[in-house]
């Protein structure tokens, strides 16, 4: 399933790129995210808690962060299986100037496969939006108290 | 006394399934019982790395994991059944995979708890490291050189390729005036008994004996299959498949997984064993059915004579293909149908897909086969100005005609040759029910008022009743009561009434007093199961044969009792009395009490104790029923939404048996094939993701949706076996497709929508609509 968008946050692409590396700012913002260790650069150990329709389910995999461009690019990807099957995620983000704020352009792709698929595909278009809604929304107030 | 056979009594077995007081699988409960539990790929195609199932068994109460590696020789790929010269690659899954994953819902570890909770959670407990690898999820991209493969071993997915050919189909072609191609596409469905599958086994260490509760549609088979597999001789397990809730198919797969891993973990934890599959686990562990993809081409004359006809189809064979090549076997030989066709080109390729493997499901191939046919002729007759049923009445087979030699080779591996009927008499009679005469001036009345209502009929044959053979042991108690055992089982087609009604016409008793048993293989051992719509036939044979070698051993009995000679004797009102004497009789149980002697001797000609008999049937070929349906829908063009408001059917499956029990097969038939044509449909997603797991999703129709059925009976009986039936037990689902497809394309006629594909959702009628609007 493939998903786009933009959010502006009120806050210099140099700020903004640091948040989004930052695994703390992650760490709050990542919906349902019960645990994120770095167990390298830029790669993480998660546990995520996410319910799509009816199935809720408890997610352990990995979050890497690659083909990074300081301070405008890079590929985030998630993967994560549990009981109630398993997803998988790739997003890339690009940042851009726009005025006194930054333009974050994000394009993403997510497979989700098992008990979540079945139940809970034709839901995952408006979750999955609903989640990177908060994650951005989580974003611009952090960004936003940082300044 | 007036013959129990074709007379519409109900049924033997009803009472006690009415009142809750059947027994399935489900109800079996032994002491000291656990259940099974199977976790299952949830990637349609994955390298299995590793598999820790430590944590699992740390929980109190979780007996046992197995994963492949437990398995021992029992790992192995599960049995081939039907192999075929053109099946190149026939392969069958592991009971758990060992390391790749070809299908959401293959089994890959098996817990066994002290109860289903706690094998459930413990499911989710075993952590199992998959590597993806590359999804092919259609039949279309599947069978393309260069794509995914699914199994690694194959230069491609193409596990069959099969050519039939009959006359010169080339040079017919070449000279017809009239030449009509269509592209056609059947989808997959499931056929959703009310009762899933299951297993319970149980294994008693001091007598060394195996029980299996199995709901299957094969027990024998499986039973063969069992004591080979765990070195027991086939005395020693004894299967039985109680009541079941429905099979149409899916449960003649022999063996699912789970009907090894039960007994096998029976056996290894001396404990009693169950697993009841759940509905989700339905939707992707048992065999599904339909997809194909049809080339289809025809070829007629000015009149509308067919010339040739030629298709080249794709069948998705799922990941696995167990069965064999059996479900495009029968499309292809269904295709020609009623019609006279001199000059025939059958050609299909089978293709392995990351889904679940497919295996027959009620008309096996031959709703396919029909509506590419009929497909067809409305193509034709449209495209020549012809009448629909002109267009098939002109190319009927004739009632002199017969045997008629169809010139392909059948799935019973005997050549296809239809034995009796009348198409044209089946044709008028449905025509006259629907009143086709006058449905252009209904139809135009209904579109004046904004109504768009079709009329579809279509024909079909339907080949039944194959052997190789099946058997029955008939005798009587001295209580008087008949008991009669055969191997084939029952999943509620009436068995315990049917078989019943044919040996109280034999024996003189009433069918009440006549108590059959199926499917347990310590009553009966022989058979093969139940499939093809024939039981009836081929069992219902041999228990008329049985029945009437015991009335002759009654004969011969009773005369010696009544001092009369066996030919004077004669049975009835469950007494056995002299022909002109009535006085001199003795009750059937009286009879069977003296052919048992405690003492002194007994008469040579006996040939030993007891009213008891068993016989075997073995039919040389198929035998062919047919029938025609006809039906108006009412389409709403706006919504897509679609109304059934009238539908007909004709049937002739030879003589009737049971016209109670026939009709309700017919009923039956019809809503699974209205719900094939209309609204189910298992969607799966690109990467072979099922995304219809519940009836949320994968819409059954209902008594809502079901349209009153009109059924007319013709019977002409069959010279193939004594009683002169034919098999009815796939007749309603067989043409239902083509019948609605030709009915929705001309109620939406004023669209130009042309329908290729089946099922026809609302959604998908709406769009065929929006695209004729615009291409208009």
């Amino acid at each position: 399933m493939k998903l786009e968008g933009t959010n502006s946050l009120p806050a210099p692409v140099e700020t903004v790129w640091k948040t989004i590396n930052d695994p703390e700012a992650l760490r709050r913002c990542t919906p349902g995210l019960k645990e994120l260790k770095e167990v390298g650069p830029d790669t993480y150990q998660a546990t995520l808690q996410i319910g799509v329709a009816a199935v809720k389910g408890t997610y352990a995999g990995t979050l890497a962060i690659t083909d990074k461009r300081a301070p405008a690019h890079y590929k985030i990807s998630l993967d994560g299986s549990g009981g109630a099957g398993f997803m998988k995620g790739e997003g890339i983000v690009d940042l851009e100037p726009h005025g006194d704020g930054t333009l974050l352009k994000w394009a993403g792709d997510i497979q989700i496969g098992g008990l979540i698929a079945g139940v809970g595909q034709r839901m995952l278009g408006g979750i999955g939006k609903m989640l990177i809604g908060q994650f951005f929304k989580c974003l611009e107030d952090y960004v936003g108290g940082g300044t | 006394m007036s013959p129990h056979v074709g007379a519409r009594i109900t049924r033997n077995e009803d009472p006690a399934l009415l009142r809750g007081r059947g027994l399935f699988v489900d109800d079996v409960r032994l002491p000291g019982m656990v259940c099974a539990a199977v976790l299952r790929s949830p990637h349609a195609h994955a390298r299995i790395n590793r598999i820790d199932a430590r944590r699992a068994l740390a929980v109190p109460g979780v007996l046992a994991v197995f994963t492949h590696a437990d398995l021992g020789e029992l790992g192995g790929p599960l049995p081939k059944l039907i192999p075929h010269p053109a099946l190149t690659y026939h392969k069958t899954q592991e009971p758990l995979a060992s390391t790749v994953a070809r299908f959401v819902g293959e089994p890959v570890a098996f817990v066994v708890a002290e109860d289903r909770y706690l094998a459930e959670d413990a499911l989710d407990l075993i952590a199992v490291d998959y590597t993806p690898l590359p999804v092919v999820e259609s039949l279309q991209e599947a069978a393309v050189p260069g794509a995914p493969l699914v199994h690694a071993d194959m230069p491609n997915n193409v596990c069959a390729h099969y050519t039939q050919r009959v006359g010169d189909v080339e040079r017919s072609f070449a000279r017809a005036a009239h030449r009509f191609r269509e592209r056609l596409v059947i989808d997959r469905g499931t056929s959703s008994p009310l009762e899933t599958r299951g297993v319970v086994a149980s294994w008693q260490p001091q007598t060394r004996q195996l029980d299996i509760w199995d709901s299957t549609q094969a027990p024998i088979p499986i039973r063969n299959g069992l004591a080979a597999m765990f070195h027991l001789p086939q005395a020693g397990v004894r299967v039985v498949a109680p009541d079941v809730g429905g099979g149409f198919g899916c449960k003649v797969m022999m063996f699912y997984p789970e009907e090894i891993l039960v007994p096998m973990a029976a056996l290894r934890l001396a404990r009693p064993v169950k697993w009841i599959e759940d509905r989700r686990e339905h939707f992707v562990a048992t065999n599904q059915e339909r997809e194909q993809i049809h080339e289809a081409e025809i070829a007629v004359d000015d009149d509308g004579l067919i010339l040739g006809v030629r298709t080249t189809f794709l069948y998705d064979a799922g990941a696995y293909c167990p069965y064999g090549i059996i479900v495009p076997i029968v499309a292809g030989t269904t295709l020609p149908g009623p019609y006279r066709i001199a000059h025939y080109h059958c050609e299909f390729r089978a293709i392995f897909t990351n889904k679940t493997p497919v295996s027959p499901y009620r008309g096996a191939g031959r709703p396919h086969g029909v509506f590419v046919m009929e497909r067809l002729l409305d193509r034709a007759a449209g495209e020549l100005g012809l009448d629909r049923a002109e267009i098939r009445r002109r190319n009927l087979i004739q009632p002199n005609e017969f045997p008629y030699d169809v010139g392909v080779i059948y799935q019973d591996n005997a050549p296809l040759q239809y034995d009796s009927g009348d198409y044209p008499r089946c044709l008028s009679r449905a025509a006259d029910m629907i009143d086709y005469a006058r449905w252009g001036a209904r139809q135009q009345a209904n579109r004046a008022a904004g109504r768009y209502l079709g009329l579809g009929i279509a024909c079909y044959v339907e080949g039944t009743g194959i052997g190789p053979y099946e058997g029955s042991r008939v005798n009587v108690e001295p209580s008087g009561k008949v008991f009669v055992a055969t191997g084939v089982g029952t999943q509620g087609q009436g068995h315990m009434t049917v078989f019943a009604q044919i040996v109280a016409d034999v024996l003189g008793v009433d069918p009440r007093d006549v108590s059959v048993r199926t499917g347990d293989t310590t009553a009966f051992g022989w058979g093969t199961g139940t499939f093809a719509s024939r039981a009836g036939v081929v069992a219902g044979t041999a228990v008329s044969l049985a029945a009437e070698a015991v009335r002759e051993k009654t004969r011969l009995v009773a005369a010696s009792l009544l001092e009369a000679r066996p030919d004077e004797i004669e049975l009835e009102h469950g007494r056995a009395f002299v022909r002109g004497a009535p006085a001199r009789s003795l009750l059937l149980g009286e009879v069977a009490a003296a052919s048992n002697p405690l003492r002194f001797t007994m008469p040579r000609d006996w040939e030993g104790p007891g009213l008891e008999a068993t016989r075997y049937f073995a039919p040389p070929r198929g035998t062919f029923s047919n029938g025609v349906h006809a039906c108006i829908v009412e389409v709403d063009p706006e919504t897509g939404m679609l109304r059934v408001r009238r539908y007909v059917v004709v049937h002739d499956c030879g003589r009737v048996l049971n016209p109670l029990i026939l009709d309700g097969q017919i009923h039956g038939g019809v809503a699974q094939g209205l719900g094939g044509a209309v609204w189910e449909k298992l969607v799966y997603d690109a990467q072979g993701q099922p995304l219809a797991t519940t009836f949320m999703d994968y819409l059954l129709p209902t008594s809502e949706e079901v349209p009153p059925l009109e059924v007319g009976h013709e019977e002409t009986p069959t010279p193939l076996n004594p009683l002169g039936v034919k098999g009815a037990g796939e007749a309603g689902v067989i043409p239902v497709a083509a019948a609605v497809a030709q009915a929705v394309e001309d109620a939406l006629q004023p669209f130009g929508v042309h329908i290729t594909e089946m099922p026809l959702s609302p959604n998908r009628v709406r769009q065929l609509v929006a695209e004729a609007r615009r291409s208009l």
